[in-house]
Parts: structure tokens; C-alpha cells; sequence
């Protein structure tokens, strides 16, 4: 049976047409009201607002605490990169070229952080570095470094540092799946002439396997970016509430402060578009600085 | 004919866009208040039609939004059943729970408030809503309201109801007072004096820290107001009293500087300097920090009554709750109390005013003052409730009470209304790094100024 033309444009509007409504609804919506309510004095509480321009763009550029977000943010942007690529890749390496026979055993386990919830983690970690019953303070003091426990969470200088850890734990299992995929699709034969010609498994892991997977590589690295800038305030918000004095706040948890916490929801607002705007700014570069030529053996 | 096809279907996707864009960009029909015209636009004066019916009954439906907290909604289920039955026309919907302020948020922004609102907890604040113009004037009209011997209800509260400007929009249900909770059992088998004022208090934690070697005194970081209302209201009352309450509340210029501040603060860098508060109390949040004080880690925490109520099923049996008022006053002098009050207020667009106004006098009554003891181990604000001759009262309430009754122990004083949130963040972010050891007293108050100056500037 010949589909007609006009059958053919009804199918097509039935495939796009709701998700292009959804998509309006639930994401275009939302930034161009967040745009609006950016140019307005509001509580977030009550129907009064009031039209003040660019104000709370040039309060955005004054406020103290605004640089100090932005850097926390790409703090643990960076250091979950770096955490997570060099974990997941390790990990995703052993699993598939080393013929362990736990092998699938150490997937689960990897992999089960990321079924967890945010809050859940977040709250875990918590008693982990409980200053008196934490995990580690406890094992510090074990094997003999007492002066090396501290309140891990509850010192200006450490609480930032200490999200690392939960964060790249939590964000391994995700990519190394991804990372294995894509090594399991690389031929044996290319190891096999790397072998022959006297490649040694460091060499290959640098000249085959490492090429090979850029693509999930840096679609990692970008999902990372990404998630980190619209999603650290969840660990944030669980585990410190962006304190001591400022000392973890990141974008968006400073963005729920001022629009929840002290009723500043167009203040609010206006962090969302610095968000947005980051956010792009970010994925752009790193677009350009991960481009590669496409390797094919 | 493909080609005209696809255009006219990126056209339609194009215009699908714009209009949503339109819209999205438009004014919703809510006021907008583009420089300080009136949006007084709906007076509340809409009662009586259906709400009251011929024979001037209260009917119909009456909304109550209520915070469900430390104190449980007990008290609440059981006076609401009560106005139901005497009002058997008036519909009661309840919205409680512990997130409700957030969850009756979009009705409130939406203009659709309930009619009645009691205002505790995150997410909620009294100042805020009377800035937003969210609840009704009830000045001319809480002066007719009388309890059951006759007295009048204004002249009744134990603390008084926050003033805006000589205007009356809530009425102070709950009396939490903050002060200082430790165990009694513990202080008497190891001999240690209860303190009466700053220097014992210094000299009683400096017992403690010797004799059980731990950092005697615990608040939560996450939430560094605890401190401030906790500690530093009662000692900035007990030495400059409500004046300079008034001043640090409102963010007044100077107010820190003041010699009695500044004592103040340097009270509060001394007791960190001899490392009497827990240096882990950075990361702890409001139930880690009353953990903390249960399992006997600290020995001293300042948090309101709602503490034995809240933390009831992880209470150690040997643990007797003591309460003082925040011993923050000089030696020898009264002990000062800064209630915090936790009001019930009207909305301004109340669909129901009538019954609104039924429901709030329904409550102020003493014998729900005594019912709330009895179910939340806390006073509402109301004088001359009898609580010492009630079992059902537990005993460090009855002490409590009777302290707050003398005034020659303890002296009370108030705080014109609680403090803008603008305000207090940035203090209580300071507050922590003064209470970590990391500022001075000296660096505190230049940024506790700093702090004040911002706000004035943004009012």
C-alpha cells in the first residue's frame, strides 16, 4: 500500500506535535517566564510585583556571594570530571580487557550508586563524615592520624572539597557502562596487530582503545558538565544547605536560597538566566575543545 | 507540493511558538505594581451573603492552613472537631503538614489563600506576608474579642502581638520561648551548678569541659538563627533591652556598635576561645544538633519548647529535661526571655471571613491554652492558665511557666516582629564563621553592620 503524501505529514504532525507541546509546556515555558520574572521585584509569595528593569541584574553583579557560586560550581565540575572520567574509565578498562570472572559482580556494585536517590546518598555521606560517629573521621583515628579528623562538613575550608567524594561516587556507575560499550564494540583484531607489533596493554589503551571511545568519552565529560551545573544543588541543599558562611553555596543553591529562603523569587529568577547563560557558554567551549576527528582503524 | 507541505508545517510549529512566547511574556492577571500605585483593588468587606445565612449563623466553607511541627497536630484535630460541632454549618477543610507552607504556596500567589493561616515553620513568614499585604487588618476588630470570663483577649497574651506600624495582623497563638535546655540528672550526679548568668554559665561549662572532656555546648550551623534568637536576643535584651532588641531586629544603624553589643559579642568569642562550642557544629542541622544533646555529646543546647516533643522516641530514659532562660544576662541580674511567637492570621482575601473571625475567637480560649500544654508540652500564649495543677503537663513546663511568671527571676521582653529574612541570612552567615573560631568579635560586627546597611538600602 502507497502512503499518501497527506497520510505521510499526518504521521509526522502525530509523532511531533505532542512532544513539541510538552517541550513548550514543561521546558520553553518555564525559561521565558523565568526570563520575565527576572526583571521584577517579587516575593514568589503573593500576586504584587514590582517592574524594576535591569536591577536585579546589576544587584547580581554586586552581590559578594555570586563569584564565589560560580567558582564552586566549576570546582566540582572540574574535579567530578576529572574524578569520574579517570574512575569510570579504569573501572569500564578492567572490567572488559582484564577477563576478570567477578566481572559482572563488580558491574552491579558499580552501577548501584546511580539507582540511589540524591538525597539518599547525600544523607549517607552525612553520617559518613559525622565529626563523632563518621566513617571517617573513625578510620582516620584507627590507623593513627588523629590530627587529621576534622568536621569534615562543618569547616569553611573542607565542606566543599568533602562533596567531591559523594558526587564522583555516585556519578562512576552511569559512564562506566557507557565507557564498557564502547570498548566491547572495538574489534579484537586491532589489540591482536597491536600485539604483533610489540605494543604493550599501556600503549594500547593510549593508541586503540582511548581514540576509539572518544565519542562516549566526550559525550560523558559534556553530560557531566551539564548535570553538574543544573544538579549539584541537590547534594548541596542535603548535606550543607550551601554553609558554613557561604562556603558551599553553588548556583542553584544559592538561587533556591534567595528565592525560597528569603523571599527574593525575581533575585531567584535572575540567577536561573546566569545559570542558563553559563551553562551555555560552557557547553559551547567544551564542544569546540573536545572536537576530534572522527578515528576509524 | 513536498517542499510547500513542510514549510506550512514549520509555520505552524513557528506560530505554536510565538504564541506560547506571547504568552509566557504577557502579564498574568495578577495586579502588577509598576511604581507604587494602589493595588488595594478587592476590600474584604465581601462577608455576609452566603457565608452567613438568614438567621446570622457562621456557614459555609472555612479554610485552615496549619504547620504541623515539633508539636504535632493533635491539639489542631481536636479544637477544629470541637468548632465543627458548634458550628455545624461551617464546612472545615484542613491543609497541615510539615511542608505545607510550600505546598499552599500557588494558592496564596495565585490570590485563592484559605481563610485561616498559622504561621510556622519554613517557608512561612509573618513579616513577608504583611509586606505582600497577605493578611487582614485585625486591629479594630481583636479589640472585641473577649475570653471566656470576660476579659479582654488583647489584654491577655502573655507576650504581645508583633506591631507594624500600630497595626494588628496576627494574633500570637503559640509562645515558644527559646533558652537553654540541659539534663538535670546529669548536673546532679556530677555536682554541676545550673547557671544564673554569664559567668557562671562560663564557669559551669568550664566543669563540664574538664571533668567529661567534650565541648559542653551545641546549635545547629545549618540553621544559624537558632543562635541568634536563642542566645543572642535574650543577652542583647538582658543588656540593652527592648530598644536595642528593636534596633538589632530592624537592622538600625549603629545598633551593633553599641557598648552592649559589643559586649555581647565578645561573651560570645570568649566562649569559643575556651572551646566550650562544638567545633563540628558547622555541619549539623536541627536534628543532629538535638541528637548530639541527647546522646550527651554537648551538654547545653538553645532551642525552643518543642524539643521533648519532637525528640520523644530518642530520649535516653536517664535523660530529665531542664530548661532556664538562656543564660547570656550579667550575674545577679533577671534572666532574660525573647518569646518567639507563632501567630494565627486571616487572610485579606478570605473567601469566608465570618468564619475565619469565628474560628480564631473559638480558639483563644484558656481551656484550649491548657489543651495545648497537655498535647504539645508547650504555652500558648495566653495568662493565668493554670498548669501547675495539671498531670497531664509535664514538669519542666510547670517550671517554665512559673519562672516566666516571676518576674524577679526572669524579665521578659519582646521584639517588635520577627526579623526579615534579607536581613537575617547574611548575619547568620557570619554568625557560624564567628561561632567556628574563623572571625573575631570585632570582624562579626563590622559584618553584621555591613549587613544592616545592605538591608536599609534595600527597603
Amino acid at each position: 500500500m502507497v502512503q499518501t503524501k497527506k497520510q505521510k505529514y499526518l504521521f509526522l504532525a502525530f509523532c511531533l506535535v505532542p512532544t513539541f507541546i510538552m517541550f513548550s509546556i514543561f521546558t520553553l515555558y518555564p525559561l521565558f517566564s523565568g526570563l520575565y520574572f527576572s526583571f521584577f521585584e517579587w516575593s514568589g509569595t503573593s500576586q504584587t510585583r514590582e517592574f524594576v528593569g535591569f536591577d536585579n541584574y546589576i544587584r547580581l553583579f554586586n552581590d559578594e556571594i555570586i563569584p564565589d557560586t560560580v567558582w564552586h560550581d566549576y570546582f566540582l565540575v572540574a574535579t567530578k570530571v576529572i574524578g569520574i572520567m579517570v574512575m569510570a574509565l579504569f573501572i569500564a578498562v578492567a572490567l572488559t580487557q582484564l577477563k576478570i570472572k567477578e566481572a559482572p559482580f563488580y558491574r552491579i556494585v558499580f552501577f548501584f550508586p546511580n539507582i540511589m536517590s540524591v538525597v539518599v546518598i547525600g544523607i549517607l555521606w552525612m553520617f559518613i563524615y559525622n565529626p563523632n560517629l563518621g566513617l571517617v573521621n573513625s578510620g582516620l583515628e584507627m590507623i593513627g592520624l588523629e590530627e587529621w579528623t576534622r568536621p569534615w562538613l562543618g569547616s569553611e575550608t573542607w565542606a566543599l572539597p568533602s562533596l567531591v567524594l559523594p558526587s564522583i561516587w555516585a556519578g562512576i556507575g552511569l559512564f562506566m557502562l557507557l565507557l564498557m560499550g564502547g570498548i566491547s564494540n572495538i574489534s579484537k583484531s586491532y589489540y591482536e596487530a597491536a600485539k604483533i607489533d610489540g605494543a604493550n596493554e599501556w600503549q594500547q589503551f593510549w593508541k586503540v582503545t582511548l581514540p576509539l571511545i572518544w565519542p562516549q568519552i566526550k559525550i560523558s565529560i559534556l553530560y557531566i558538565v551539564i548535570t553538574t551545573l543544573n544538579g549539584s544543588f541537590i547534594i548541596v541543599q542535603v548535606m550543607t544547605g550551601g554553609g558554613p558562611n557561604n562556603s558551599t553555596h553553588v548556583m542553584g543553591s544559592y538561587l533556591y536560597q534567595q528565592a525560597f529562603t528569603q523571599y527574593n523569587f525575581g533575585y531567584g529568577a535572575t540567577i536561573g538566566v546566569m545559570i542558563l547563560v553559563l551553562s551555555l557558554i560552557t557547553v559551547v567551549l567544551l564542544q569546540l575543545l573536545l572536537r576530534r576527528d572522527r578515528v576509524e582503524y | 507540493m513536498n517542499g510547500l507541505l513542510k514549510k506550512q508545517f514549520g509555520l505552524v510549529l513557528m506560530m505554536m511558538l510565538l504564541a506560547l512566547l506571547m504568552y509566557a511574556c504577557a502579564p498574568d492577571e495578577a495586579p502588577v505594581d509598576d511604581g507604587g500605585s494602589s493595588d488595594e483593588e478587592e476590600s474584604s468587606d465581601d462577608e455576609g451573603s452566603s457565608d452567613e445565612s438568614s438567621d446570622g449563623e457562621i456557614s459555609g466553607e472555612l479554610e485552615i492552613q496549619y504547620f504541623v511541627g515539633g508539636y504535632g497536630d493533635s491539639w489542631w484535630k481536636e479544637v477544629i472537631s470541637d468548632f465543627e460541632e458548634e458550628y455545624p454549618d461551617v464546612n472545615v477543610t484542613q491543609h497541615a503538614g510539615p511542608t505545607i507552607n510550600e505546598e499552599m504556596r500557588s494558592r496564596w500567589v495565585s490570590g485563592d489563600p484559605p481563610d485561616v493561616v498559622y504561621i510556622d515553620g519554613a517557608g512561612s513568614s509573618e513579616t513577608q506576608m504583611v509586606e505582600d499585604d497577605q493578611l487582614m487588618n485585625l486591629t479594630e476588630w481583636a479589640e472585641g474579642i473577649e475570653l471566656e470570663d470576660g476579659s479582654k483577649l488583647v489584654d491577655s497574651f502573655i507576650a504581645e502581638p508583633s506591631d507594624y506600624d500600630g497595626e494588628l495582623y496576627s494574633l500570637p497563638l503559640v509562645f515558644d520561648a527559646w533558652g537553654t535546655w540541659y539534663d538535670m540528672n546529669r548536673f546532679e550526679e556530677n555536682g554541676y551548678e545550673v547557671p544564673q548568668g554569664f559567668d557562671s554559665f562560663m564557669s559551669t561549662m568550664g566543669d563540664i569541659q574538664e571533668n567529661e572532656d567534650i565541648s559542653p555546648f551545641v546549635t545547629t550551623g545549618q540553621h544559624p538563627y537558632y543562635f541568634s534568637r536563642g542566645m543572642l536576643y535574650p543577652a542583647f535584651a538582658a543588656h540593652g533591652g527592648n530598644e536595642l532588641l528593636a534596633d538589632i531586629v530592624q537592622g538600625a544603624e549603629g545598633a551593633w556598635e553599641t557598648d552592649e553589643a559589643v559586649e555581647v559579642m565578645n561573651n560570645v568569642e570568649e566562649m569559643v576561645d575556651a572551646g566550650y562550642v562544638d567545633s563540628g557544629l558547622g555541619a549539623l542541622n536541627h536534628t543532629q544538633s538535638q541528637m548530639n544533646f541527647l546522646l550527651g555529646d554537648n551538654a547545653f543546647i538553645p532551642v525552643g519548647f518543642w524539643l521533648p516533643n519532637e525528640m520523644e522516641g530518642d530520649k535516653p530514659e536517664d535523660l530529665q529535661y531542664g530548661f532556664i532562660p538562656s543564660p547570656m544576662n550579667p550575674e545577679g541580674e533577671p534572666m532574660a526571655i525573647v518569646p518567639d511567637l507563632r501567630p494565627l492570621a486571616i487572610a485579606e482575601e478570605a473567601e469566608n471571613p465570618e468564619a475565619a473571625k469565628a474560628f480564631v475567637e473559638f480558639v483563644f480560649t484558656r481551656e484550649y491554652a491548657e489543651l495545648f500544654s497537655e498535647h504539645t508540652g508547650a504555652i500558648m500564649n495566653l495568662e493565668g492558665v493554670d498548669l501547675a495543677n495539671n498531670e497531664n503537663v509535664p514538669e519542666y513546663l510547670i517550671q517554665a511557666n512559673e519562672m516566666i511568671n516571676d518576674p524577679e527571676q526572669v524579665e521578659i521582653f519582646y521584639k517588635p516582629h520577627p526579623m526579615s529574612a534579607d536581613l537575617e541570612t547574611p548575619i547568620s552567615d557570619s554568625l557560624v564563621s564567628l561561632l567556628l573560631g574563623n572571625l573575631t568579635a570585632e570582624e562579626f560586627i563590622q559584618e553584621a553592620e555591613e549587613a544592616a546597611a545592605e538591608y536599609r538600602e534595600g527597603n
